[in-house]
């Protein structure tokens, strides 16, 4: 059975390279365009096993989805990755104590994107 | 033909040709292990994909000569011309085989009984000589390591999950990982999702404690985690250690790090290494960094289809372009961030360009294999001597241009070896060298590029061509041509020079066909002889990577871009000093440097101001300096052809167009440096006449 | 079913033609042989080329060369104006199809015409090589040479195309 990955980020770009990175190393993955609507992707599919999320987003923003994941008690210790860029050093420490599991910083490659899923999913 | 079957054959012909050229390498270097290791792992590997794909007769054909190599490899038998010889043979009839495999042909099936007849009586006569060493081995060593992991309560809470992380732990090498716990709190205290576990893990890995210590990265803030190195080998095995864990098992009290490290010490032969010890608390300290050894990597191969390579360099040619539109914009609206962001994109699809690009190329030298073969079997046959160079095989050209450019070069190799070089005897009369030598040879020069073949040999007789050219009525008696003419007659269809049909070139009849191939490629192909000091053919061909890295220059306000690959140095001087230099030298870092005033070359008038960039080039074994206006910067050029119409003004290999929609011109700098010393030339001459 | 054929054969002989002129000269060219028309860009000179060849253009990421066709015809050098323009040719040269830009003084309209009425060029006291003329139409009162550009744009020599050798020197008033 695959593991479900739920990657959100307002850009399509970014979730077609990430998710391509992932399908092809065996994931099944299903992509959201915002917070809202993670949301309602994790309620759909309540089975994703890591959640891999931009932090800019219009509708609702990063920092704010991983709050109310942390809230709901189905999905309390969902491991959930932020993206993040080199400068947002304080957007990385609002998202620490959020609850963000861990963090890739922008730009990545397949490879590191896949040494970081390593530590939180199998 | 199935889709299978064509892809055995595919593959099979790439073997052989791997299997050819390291034969050829090893008949002049006997001794040179590697090739013969080459030879075994092609036969093995063909073996095995003609077992794969049900061809027991030439699986079993393959293995006995596997079998011989093998011996040779482990010293138990040594390489000789005779089996030298044979191999070749075996080769040859691998090539006729893969076709068919049943051997339905009676001459196929003769051969395949000789040569099996003639490896057996090689293996029966393995001689006893050792060769060659075993190799030792050369494993990394492991280390041996210790680490606490002691997560905090509330590690749940954003999601971690430490059994991940020793999986992560247990991915890098052997490993035992026990877990203990804590003492738990009373019962109305006690939180159930909270971690009071914590781990002894003793991991033997060649990677270093940096490596373990990222495995950590997201937890580092809210755990405790020790790593210790134990021992410079791998000691979890020894008996000894393995009852120390045992005993931490059913422990609950801390491990002593000391007890175990003595323990540790006495196990390994060598004494252990100080300072070997890291602890991090909450994270801060810096460890010490081991260098990373890299395993060895597998250089594998895949086949890609060409359809999808084509696609992928047009996309790769128009983002180099967009690309540089973007630089132009972000320099132009000067926004911080932006600039950082493009200079990124501009690096990344350089580098992207590189790769897409690279992979049609091929270097020139696996054809040149072939031709080795050919010359060596050739002159067997002829009875001449001859002396086969070859310059430039790591010129790279697009896959496709090579296999078609295959069969005329080797008709060519073949004309100059059969009516080119003389026999040993006619040569010595000649005053010449016994040995006759052909040469091909291999070059870039702006955006094209040249592959010649010369010989030493007897030359073309332009008289005889004439009359031969008179005979068959393809010019009149009346005609007056210039030498260069008469030997592009050569390529007429139907023409022929030989006095007789060898059966090694054929009828000659091929130089059309030759011509043709060539023009097909958008190329040209140059006849120069001279009678009794040889022949030499230059075909020039267009490249089709057509991105290069150049240096973008101003003159008269209309850019040139300059190849970056030709450029040695470039120099602010004077144009006072341009004007007064004698015989237009200038002294550029203590040497005499040759240079062409481009600005003046091209007709226009002097500029107001007082400086100029000088660019030196080199041209061959030469330097000469270029002036021009100014110099913009380096600039990556997807060049685009400038049309038939300009096809005299050779100096302008090309036109890019930059970011802004205004066009560049690519110069050729070694046409330009031809073109403008001609020009002294002539005009000196003209000046002594007078 | 008279009439019905009539039609198909009026049809297929009717031809576009575009005229242009070059000074005061009136020129045609078919109009299937014209890919675009455009504003004159910036233009590259390349050094060490013929007159003929102004230079190249940027089209639309490709490289056009263009070509001044008022020299190619004997005339003076043209002289930028609002209305000079580049018509995008397509060209048959040497078996192979080639795009070459003409930089003519002004462009004057599209007609069609039926093929009988293009009249055989005159082989006497004709200024051009009649090997470059396919024949002279007679449009709204103006007489025009209709051009094979195919054999013009093909000569590369700086040679013009007139059958005298001398400059046309035109009166500097028109």
């Amino acid at each position: 059975m695959k593991k479900n990955i739920l990657i959100i980020d307002d850009s399509e770009s970014i979730r077609e390279v990430i998710a391509t990175g992932l399908e092809s190393a065996g994931y099944a993955v299903i992509r959201g365009v915002n917070g809202e609507d993670g949301l309602n992707c994790l309620k759909n599919n309540p089975d994703v096993e890591l959640i891999i999320t931009d932090l800019n987003m219009p509708v609702m923003d990063g920092i704010s989805f991983l709050k109310e994941v942390r809230k709901s008690d189905k999905h309390k210790y969902l491991p959930v990755i932020i993206l993040t860029t080199e400068s947002q050093e304080i957007k990385k420490q609002e998202a620490r104590n959020a609850g963000a599991t861990g963090w890739i910083i922008k730009p990545f490659s397949r490879e590191k994107l896949l040494n970081v899923i390593k530590k939180v999913v199998h | 033909m199935d889709a299978m079957r064509i892809t055995y054959l595919e593959e099979a012909n790439d073997l052989l040709a791997n299997l050819e050229r390291a034969l050829l390498a090893l008949e002049t270097n006997d001794n040179d292990k590697s090739y013969i290791e080459e030879v075994f792992r092609v036969m093995h590997t063909l073996k095995g994909n003609s077992s794969m794909f049900g061809l027991p007769v030439i699986a079993e054909f393959v293995h006995d000569l596997e079998t011989i190599y093998d011996m040779i490899r482990v010293g138990e038998m040594q390489l000789s011309k005779e089996l030298l010889d044979c191999t070749f043979s075996c080769l040859d009839h691998l090539k006729i085989i893969i076709h068919d495999s049943n051997l339905s042909n009676e001459i196929n099936k003769d051969n395949h009984e000789n040569l099996i007849h003639q490896i057996t009586d090689f293996i029966n006569q393995k001689s006893g000589v050792l060769t060659a060493p075993k190799e030792e081995n050369t494993a990394r060593k492991s280390k041996t390591f210790y680490i606490y992991f002691e997560p905090n309560p509330g590690i749940f809470e954003n999601g971690t999950n430490p059994l991940f992380l020793l999986s992560e732990l247990a991915g890098m090498g052997n490993n035992k990982a026990i877990p203990h716990f804590k003492v738990l709190p009373e019962n109305k205290e006690f939180v159930s999702d909270e971690c009071f576990t914590y781990w002894d893990i003793y991991l033997e890995t060649d990677k270093s404690d940096k490596d373990i210590l990222d495995v950590f990265v997201f937890v580092e803030g809210q755990s405790k985690i020790e790593i210790t190195e134990i021992a410079t080998s791998s000691i979890l095995n020894d008996p000894l250690f393995d009852e120390f864990i045992r005993r931490d098992i059913y422990n609950d009290v801390k491990t002593d790090v000391k007890e175990m490290m003595a323990l540790a010490g006495t196990i390994q032969e060598k004494p252990l290494p100080k300072k070997d010890s890291v602890e991090i608390v909450n994270g801060t300290k810096e460890t010490k960094v081991q260098k990373k050894d890299k395993s060895e990597k597998n250089i594998s191969s895949i086949r890609v289809s060409s359809d999808k390579l084509d696609e992928l360099m047009n996309l790769v040619s128009e983002l180099v372009t967009t690309q540089a539109g973007l630089t132009l914009f972000a320099a132009n609206n000067k926004i911080a961030e932006l600039e950082v962001i493009t200079e990124n994109v501009e690096k990344l699809s350089r580098r992207l360009r590189d790769i897409a690009f690279g992979m049609t190329l091929v270097p020139i030298n696996n054809m040149f294999g072939r031709f080795q073969r050919m010359v060596r079997d050739v002159s067997g046959i002829l009875g001449k001597e001859i002396e086969f160079l070859t310059e430039g095989g790591e010129t790279e050209l697009d896959k496709t241009i090579i296999e078609t450019l295959t069969d005329p070069l080797m008709h060519i190799l073949r004309n100059s070896l059969d009516h080119g070089i003389e026999k040993g005897d006619e040569r010595e009369a000649k005053g010449k060298s016994r040995s006759g030598k052909v040469t091909l040879k291999a070059f870039y020069s702006g955006v094209f590029v040249y592959i010649q073949i010369s010989d030493d040999g007897k030359g073309i007789d332009v008289d005889a061509v004439r009359a031969k050219a008179i005979s068959k009525g393809i010019i009149k008696p009346t005609d007056s041509l210039s030498e260069k003419e008469i030997f592009d007659l050569i390529f007429y269809p139907g023409f022929s020079t030989a006095q007789k049909v060898t059966d090694v070139s054929g009828r000659g009849v091929g130089m059309d066909v030759v011509k043709r191939n060539i023009t097909d490629l958008k190329g040209s192909i140059l006849v120069e002889s001279k009678v009794d000091e040889g022949t030499t053919l230059t075909i020039k061909l267009p490249l089709t990577l057509s991105i290069i890295d150049g240096l973008l220059v101003v003159i008269n306000q209309v850019n040139y871009i300059v190849p970056l690959s030709v450029i040695t140095k470039c120099y602010a001087v004077n144009n006072k000093d341009m004007v007064n230099s004698f015989n237009n030298l200038l002294v550029l870092d203590d040497e005499q440097v040759p240079f062409i005033h481009l600005r003046e070359e091209f007709g226009y008038p002097a500029l107001p101001t007082a400086q100029s960039q000088m660019i030196v080039i080199n041209n061959g074994e030469r330097k000469v300096g270029i002036s021009v206006d100014n110099i913009i910067g380096e600039y990556q050029a997807v060049v685009k052809p400038l049309g038939k119409y300009y096809k005299k003004q050779d100096f302008v290999s090309g036109a890019s167009i930059l970011g802004d929609g205004t066009i560049a011109l690519v110069l050729d700098t070694n046409k330009l440096i031809d073109l403008y010393t001609e020009k002294t030339q002539t005009e000196e001459k003209t000046w002594q006449l007078n | 079913m008279a009439t019905k054929l009539n039609k198909d054969e009026k049809i297929e002989a009717t031809k576009s033609f575009l005229s242009f002129k070059l000074a005061e000269e009136h020129f045609a060219i078919e109009v299937m042989k014209i890919m675009e028309i455009l504003e004159v860009p910036k233009i590259t000179k390349v050094p060490h080329a013929p007159d003929f060849l102004v230079g190249v253009v940027n089209l639309r990421g490709g490289v056009l060369p263009v070509i001044d066709a008022r020299i190619k015809f004997g005339l003076r050098p043209i002289e930028m104006t609002v209305d000079t323009c580049i018509l995008v040719l397509s060209i048959g040269l040497n078996d192979e199809t080639v795009t070459v830009g003409a930089m003519v003084d002004s462009v004057s309209e599209v007609f069609e015409m039926e093929e009988k009425h293009i009249q055989p060029s005159p082989s006497i006291g004709s200024k051009y090589r009649a090997e470059f003329i396919q024949g002279m139409i007679k449009e709204k009162d103006q007489f025009m040479m209709l051009l094979d550009i195919d054999k013009v744009f093909s000569s590369q020599e700086l040679e013009s195309l007139a059958d005298n050798q001398q400059e046309i020197h035109l009166d500097p008033a028109t």
